[in-house]
């Protein structure tokens, strides 16, 4: 089993000032997973309660001279604290970015079995090392033991039914500003209702036995299947709209924890172009796609993709 | 819906319809008065603005003024003054959704609802629309009627920087327990003493703290023991606006040294004014506020012993 590869400029970018910061929101452990074109970072995937996050990058946006082999069809998955991934990145990268000028060979990133101290063990780690004129620096990151051939199958498995897609998707409203009012909003209650109408509705609401507080966000983007507005509902509430449109199979309805839901919007410090809400198929989850353009185009970046899965709390209500 | 009640309500339109459009600066006055997480308030509507009143085991009450100046729009179409009971943590903490940070919005409160909720709503974007109904109760009798007199013939009272009184009530916290306030004419000053763990007196010399006592006024001398935790609910949630604004708080010993202390809390606006206001002509005479606070005295030992 070896994994080597070095970071590109971009991936150390990427890595360091966005999607990290955001992964760490959503849970201190992940699932690193590389493939022979893929890295994936990969959260709550083997247990069903939490919210799910998917980060996949093509092996290109963040290394060069990727090299990866395993016996399991060159697959290698590992456990490892995003914490400690992120702070030993940012302290090779102090030294690291000093000594560039003199450096050719870039920031490596390998897969290590070392003895640490006072252990008889080897232990695996994710080593970064730095070469400078005079010195070099190495970080180690202790991982989980690898994966076995039958998780790494598991987890795979996952992966794929987590690429599952909703048939509406609504283009959500500006992040921060939803992201601040659902951070209100969690004081209320614990529970919050999503629906997603194909005419672009999205609508958020906490309803608790001494209140009912909500949100209806209209005229959204829509991507997928889609329905005209109905004429006649403009005067009517936003409640009442969206059960109109429940009614009729224009809309459909889920109830998500508030904390997960807020969670999930701590992905916009990955800095996302933009973010869709959809919900699965029979209601199974809500599901937030974060888009992110070609830098200085309108471009989808294809080459980067990060969605969150927000388990269902009553599945059989819908 | 088939009560008598409800019928005429839907007869004669609601309460009251309300917009305000700072919705910050309310929730910086009523923030002021929640001293701890469970707190039940009543609402009292008039024709002259809302009053919140909050109090707690009949020894402290506290009530927020909102003038219909405050207001942006304010239709009253009640008889008499409507109460009605509402969670004030809960109240507050919805209020708070609708405050969006560098944004403008109005927000319409409602009373009452079909149910008798309190309806809000934010009003001013087509697009987006926050909603809110709060369950509201029949208000419970408030427990003692706080009529407050001067106890003298003239009132004694002082205005202090807010900043200075928050200090100074926060710095007590150590002896803690009972806190005795002190007027004296000669020389003018106010004593703030507490004694428990240990003694920690505070003096406002009126002529030593001129920048920090704004005013005074006493003609003979005069002193109250307070419970500290009562004490410190007057100041303990003063919004920062307050302090940031420089103002002074004023606290007035009444007849059995009942203490007032009252704040002042703006609710102006940040940003630009909004054009509803200005097509309309509408000036703001004051946009503050009125925040009051009642402590009744502890019970000197002298009259417990005569009991």
């Amino acid at each position: 089993m070896k994994f080597k590869a070095f970071l590109t400029d971009n991936g150390i970018n990427l890595l360091e000032k966005r999607i990290l910061p955001a992964l760490d929101k959503m849970g201190k452990i992940c699932h690193l997973y590389f493939t022979r074109d893929h890295a994936f970072f990969l959260h709550n995937l083997l247990n069903a309660d939490g919210v799910q996050s998917v980060a996949q990058f093509k092996q290109q946006s963040l290394f060069h001279d990727y090299r990866i082999s395993s016996q399991n069809d060159d697959k290698i998955a590992f456990c490892i604290d995003l914490s400690l991934l992120h702070r030993a990145l940012r302290s090779i990268l102090a030294i690291y970015v000093e000594s560039r000028d003199f450096n050719s060979s870039g920031l490596q990133i390998k897969l290590v079995k070392k003895l640490p101290p006072h252990s008889t063990q080897p232990m695996p780690f994710l080593t970064f090392e730095a070469k400078g004129h005079k010195s070099a620096v190495v970080q180690d990151v202790p991982i989980s033991k690898p994966l076995s051939r039958a998780d790494v199958q598991e987890l795979q498995l996952a992966l794929e039914s987590a690429q599952e897609m909703p048939a509406t998707l609504v283009r959500a409203p500006e992040l921060n500003s939803l992201q601040n009012f659902v951070d209100r909003m969690k004081h209320v209650g614990e529970v919050m209702g999503v629906s997603i109408s194909k005419c672009g509705d999205l609508h958020l609401q906490i309803s608790t036995s001494l209140i009912t507080l909500g949100a209806e966000f209209r005229r959204l983007m829509v991507l997928g299947e889609r329905a005209d507005r109905v004429v006649g509902d403009e005067g009517l509430s936003a409640q009442t709209r969206i059960e109109r449109a429940v009614q009729r199979g224009d809309a459909m309805n889920v109830q998500v924890s508030v904390k997960h839901f807020f969670k999930s919007l701590q992905c916009s410090l990955a800095r996302p172009d933009a973010a869709f809400y959809g919900i699965a198929p029979q209601g199974a989850c809500l599901i937030v796609i974060f888009q992110f353009f070609v830098p200085g185009t309108r471009q989808t970046d294809k080459s980067i993709s990060l969605h969150c899965r927000l388990p269902v709390l009553d599945p059989g209500s819908n | 819906m088939s009560s008598p009640a409800a019928v005429d309500t839907e007869a004669e339109g609601p309460d009251l319809v309300c917009e305000l459009d700072s919705v910050q600066g309310i929730v910086d006055a009523l923030t002021s008065v929640r001293w701890k997480r469970h707190q039940d308030a009543v609402v009292e509507l008039s024709e002259h603005g809302i009053v919140i009143i909050v109090e707690e085991t009949a020894c402290l009450q506290a009530k927020v003024y909102l003038q219909r100046e405050l207001f942006v729009k304010y239709e009253y179409g009640a008889h008499g003054r409507p109460r009605f009971g509402v969670s004030l943590g809960l109240f507050v903490d919805c209020l708070n959704t609708f405050s969006v940070p560098g944004r403008s919005n109005i927000l319409e409160l409602r009373y009452p609802g079909p149910d008798m909720q309190l309806l809000l709503r934010s009003v001013d974007c087509p697009d987006s629309c926050i909603y809110a109904d709060i369950r509201t109760r029949i208000p419970e009798t408030i427990s003692w009627d706080y009529n407050f007199e001067p106890a003298g013939s003239t009132p004694i009272s002082f205005t202090v920087k807010s900043a200075a009184l928050k200090e100074a009530i926060d710095d007590l916290e150590w002896p803690g327990s009972s806190i005795q306030i002190k007027l004296q004419p000669a020389p003018p000053s106010v004593i703030f003493r507490g004694e428990g763990h240990g003694d920690l007196q505070i003096d406002f010399n009126c002529y030593a703290n001129t920048d920090l006592l704004i005013a005074f006024c006493c003609d003979q001398p005069i002193s109250h023991r307070y419970k500290y935790k009562f004490l410190r609910a007057t100041t303990s949630n003063i919004p920062s606006s307050v302090i940031r604004d420089n103002r002074g708080s004023k606290l007035t010993i009444g007849r059995g040294g009942m203490l007032k202390v009252q704040h002042l809390v703006s609710v102006a606006k940040p940003s630009t004014p909004h054009p509803h206001i200005d097509s309309a002509g509408y000036q703001q005479p004051s946009r503050i506020a009125y925040i009051e606070f009642f402590v009744k005295p502890e019970v000197e030992e002298d009259i417990v012993n005569d009991y």
